[in-house]
């Protein structure tokens, strides 16, 4: 990864936006609303008894597609989109270093809690988590949660939660990959499941490597840098009596990326390079005791180490021209408790974390200590016809007022066909790290960004050093600078419909969210002139939308499916100063300035109004055959400000709508043998500028071995 | 910026109060659109622009009255008490250019100390953390007393980047249109 913004001059926080679905991708009547998921309510529940809108994405589905990247599977599931980090990557065309993430609702990727078999994934770098850190390979299901669910999940679940199971012990069965690709991109994967007596194990590695790619000759360097990744994972699961089962997971991440850039070296051009290395390693342990048929009783607890360190020297040399370091681990205890009790369940639980991070941009190690507790009933009424749900969850933060999350959802199912829901609840955002305790000046330019913690101390000192214009009054800024956290309130409403032939879904969405962080400049500069920035809470913004997604079932083999979101996400401050006559535009040929108008808002950046997909599945068990044809559409949607107003208002601020085409075609042979080619991005779109993550067309062939298969896998 | 609300509306009320059609053959306004090369590190020098001479000033001529504004990175002088030896002054109004048809006859901000510009950092500009871009605010106007003490008025239109190897860049090219009213006393544009 090239990476690098030097100038990263701010580092807005920057916004939101909507989205909101109803009906799973995923069909198949009867299984589908059989299915079980646990994310919806923190403890098992069949799909049809969930009121929240919940997807699914199966096993199944990942392996007909052939992916090897968690995102390319996200990006195809409706009302989801991978956006690249709205925080700075640098001029000059080097790729953002933050990566791409989840946009859900039309919130920024840092409103999506990503969950791995239930705990967290850290190590969110500027907002983001890397979503390559989880091998396709290893999941057995996705489920994803639309809606704010800080109720069960605390901070960061403003947008939903997307919980990533992996596959767990089963019987004696291996199974091998190879995986080859455009761009010199290899796969190797080993997955091993066992069970002897009363002892499971599955065992999983993969290695995935690439040569990486480059969408812009004229640019010195790859668009993204050659890479490899490890990604493994091992299981155990012991059955210690009929009532108790232990597990244990321990996961290791590890991937190295080349640095290889063009700077300017006394003046003159050169070259740096270096690596970024990734490692993430986790271990899990987990007590189920069954205390009754009706009881039972959880007590975890999950340790995280993430350490992300980058690098470059100036070519040929060991003159360290740049390195940054975020180092990240968590501990986190917790007990929960499960109860059916008639036609009531219940869900309740405890918890803590313990946080450390330690990155060369804060002012040294920090620690935050989160304590929380939930607790959820769910009432079942007519006849089993109207589930009503109530929960709420408090999260207390060391260093932050305690806050409070409720939510209620009402589903009524009034015979096999039909399936409404509605809920609503509230999210909310701790301000983070880099909110709190950034210290960043930036060498190049000479500006700096101080978390508002950081704020008091730091201007003493700049002052002190002289570092601050003659006269500044910091007076005003020396008290404690709280920062208060993002907090939305969401509702939703779902219809559903279902026979043999066809599933539909229809939702609506509105989200508001208040006290969006964002940067600001104080009201003095640096005594070089420059600006200092800090954090405070001031945006407002809604999203809205309508979602639809439905799927016939044509012939036997064959079924159709196509999903569609609706997305309506804007600034109410920005509306405000549309209403007040206070917003103008510029027009970048003729200059005349006007006022906007409100139907020129488009609506925040990075949103598309208009997004879908369109899903052909052909499967014959019986012969082997499998061929998945997608077809994912994202609409227009802003990019950045041309005209004057830091508001997307015009077309030559847009980045036009496209279609990615992706196909794959399996084989499952009778021996354990499957072979599975296909090509992603038949089209071949691309947008090296403002789309640096979409990496053209791409080509691939997997090779599936399975050893005590009974017969068919794909 | 408070400052800015309140002269813009003291502005607005001098808006008609324009030149009267009596001396004969006063010498036409200067129109124009320039574009000039700013430096883009905080500790280079500044570009200074004279809307007389429609040019950029030699840097040697920065403790002279020959130049009326300034620029640096997103640093913007007058030519006035701690910038120069100049009589300039400015407004910076939240009227379109279009819609501005004379000068205010008083109300003008000056670089008073190093710390206390009449141009406030961040007045004018959008920053967009993830582009980079420095995009001039639409509907935004300077007026000008002029070092000389005349008057023009002036909108800044684009701010790019000029090409520039490895990641930082080396300079920022201003693009912005004025009017310049070169008779004595005449504040019309």
């Amino acid at each position: 990864m090239k990476q690098l913004g030097l100038i990263i001059l701010s580092i807005s926080l920057s916004i939101i936006g909507t989205a909101q679905d109803t009906a799973s991708e995923h069909f198949n009547k009867e299984r589908h609303l059989d299915e079980v998921v646990v994310t919806a309510n923190r403890s098992e529940r069949k799909m049809g008894n969930v009121a929240a809108p919940v997807q699914i994405v199966s096993q199944k589905i990942i392996k007909r597609t052939g992916s090897q990247r968690l995102q390319d599977i996200l990006q195809e599931q409706t009302g989801i989109t991978i956006v690249n980090s709205t925080l700075a990557s640098s001029l000059n065309g080097y790729p953002n270093p933050f990566g791409q993430g989840v946009q859900m609702l039309g919130l920024d990727p840092s409103y999506t809690l990503i969950l791995l078999d239930g705990e967290p994934l850290i190590g969110r770098n500027g907002g983001i988590l890397k979503l390559g850190r989880i091998a396709t390979g290893d999941i057995r299901q996705i489920e994803i949660v639309k809606g704010p669910s800080s109720s069960l999940y605390g901070s960061e679940a403003m947008a939903g939660v997307i919980n990533v199971l992996t596959q767990s012990p089963e019987k004696r069965k291996l199974e091998l990959q190879l995986h080859q690709a455009t761009h010199n991109t290899w796969g190797s994967t080993v997955s091993y499941f066992d069970k002897i007596n009363k002892t499971g194990v599955q065992f999983f590695l993969n290695r995935y490597s690439s040569s990486g790619y480059d969408l812009d000759k004229t640019i010195y360097g790859k668009t993204v840098d050659p890479f490899r990744e490890w990604n493994g994972q091992l299981k155990i699961t012991q059955d210690i009596n009929s009532k108790m089962q232990w597990l244990l997971s321990l996961r290791n991440f590890d991937s190295k990326q080349d640095n290889n850039y063009q700077i300017l070296w006394g003046g003159n051009p050169a070259i740096a390079k270096g690596f970024t290395t990734e490692k993430d390693n986790s271990l899990f342990s987990q007590l189920r005791w069954q205390l009754k048929p009706q009881r039972k009783i959880y007590f975890r607890a999950f340790y995280d180490d993430y350490r992300n360190n980058s690098f470059v020297n100036l070519d040929k040399t060991t003159t360290r021209f740049d390195e940054t370091t975020f180092n990240q681990s968590i501990i986190k205890p917790e007990i929960q408790y499960e109860r059916v009790h008639g036609k009531n369940s219940y869900v309740a639980g405890a918890g803590a974390y313990f946080e450390t991070m330690d990155a060369d941009r804060y002012a040294g190690k920090r620690n935050f200590t989160t304590v929380y507790a939930f607790t959820q009933n769910e009432w079942s009424l007519v006849n089993n016809k109207l589930t009503f749900i109530a929960g709420g969850r408090v999260d207390k933060r060391n260093d932050f007022e305690a806050k409070f999350s409720p939510r209620i959802a009402l589903a009524y199912h009034p015979n096999e066909h039909w399936k409404f829901t509605a809920s609503s609840g509230m999210g909310f955002k701790a301000p983070d790290f880099r909110h709190l305790y950034l210290v960043f000046n930036n060498s190049q330019i000479g500006y700096s960004l101080i978390g508002a913690k950081q704020l008091a101390t730091t201007l003493q000192q700049l002052k002190q050093q002289g570092l601050l214009q003659t006269g500044a009054d910091i007076t005003p800024y020396l008290g404690e600078n709280n920062l208060k956290a993002e907090t939305s309130f969401g509702s939703h409403f779902g219809a559903n419909y279902s026979n043999e032939k066809w599933t539909i879904g229809l939702g609506l969405f509105r989200n508001d969210i208040k006290n969006l962080i964002d940067n600001f400049a104080l009201p003095f500069t640096r005594s070089n002139g420059q600006a200092v920035f800090s954090y405070h809470n001031i945006g407002r913004v809604f999203t809205q939308g309508i979602e639809i997604s439905t799927k016939y079932n044509l012939t036997k083999n064959i079924s159709l499916s196509g999903g569609y979101q609706f997305l309506d996400a804007k600034d109410k401050d920005v509306l405000e100063k549309i209403d007040n006559k206070e917003l103008y535009k510029r027009d970048p040929v003729t200059y005349i300035t006007t006022l906007v108008k409100r139907s020129d808002y488009f609506g925040l950046f990075n949103r598309s109004k208009n997004s879908g997909n369109i899903k052909i599945d052909y499967n014959n068990e019986a012969k082997g055959w499998n061929v998945y044809a997608r077809g994912i559409y994202r609409g227009r949607f802003g990019f950045m400000d041309m005209n004057g107003n830091a508001i997307a208002d015009d077309p030559s601020e847009m980045v036009n709508g496209f279609w990615l085409l992706n196909l794959a075609a399996s084989k499952t042979f009778k021996q354990g043998w499957a072979v599975q080619c296909g090509v992603e991005n038949l089209l071949n779109y691309t947008n090296p500028s403002k789309l640096s993550n979409i990496a053209g067309r791409i080509l691939f062939i997997n090779l599936n071995y399975s050893i005590i298969n009974k017969n068919k896998k794909q | 910026m408070k400052r800015g609300l309140f002269l813009s509306a003291l502005a607005l009320t001098v808006l008609f109060v324009s030149c009267k059609k009596d001396k004969a053959d006063p010498t036409p306004t200067t129109v124009k659109t320039k574009s000039i090369s700013v430096n883009f590190n905080p500790a280079s020098q500044f570009t200074f622009f004279s809307f007389k001479d429609t040019t950029v000033v030699e840097n040697s001529d920065s403790a002279t009255g020959k130049w009326d504004f300034g620029l640096r990175l997103t640093t913007f002088l007058v030519n006035s008490n701690s910038s120069g030896p100049g009589n300039a002054g400015v407004i910076l109004l939240n009227t379109p250019y279009d819609n501005v048809y004379s000068a205010s006859e008083a109300g003008y901000a000056y670089d008073t100390t190093t710390t206390q510009r009449a141009i406030k950092d961040g007045s004018w500009y959008d920053y967009n953390p993830a582009t980079h871009a420095f995009v001039p605010k639409a509907g935004k106007t300077f007026v000008f007393r002029t070092a000389d003490g005349h008057y023009a008025k002036m909108e800044l239109l684009s701010v790019d980047y000029e090409p520039f190897i490895g990641m930082t860049p080396q300079k920022l090219i201003y693009k912005f249109r004025y009017v310049y009213q070169p008779n004595d006393g005449m504040r019309g544009f």
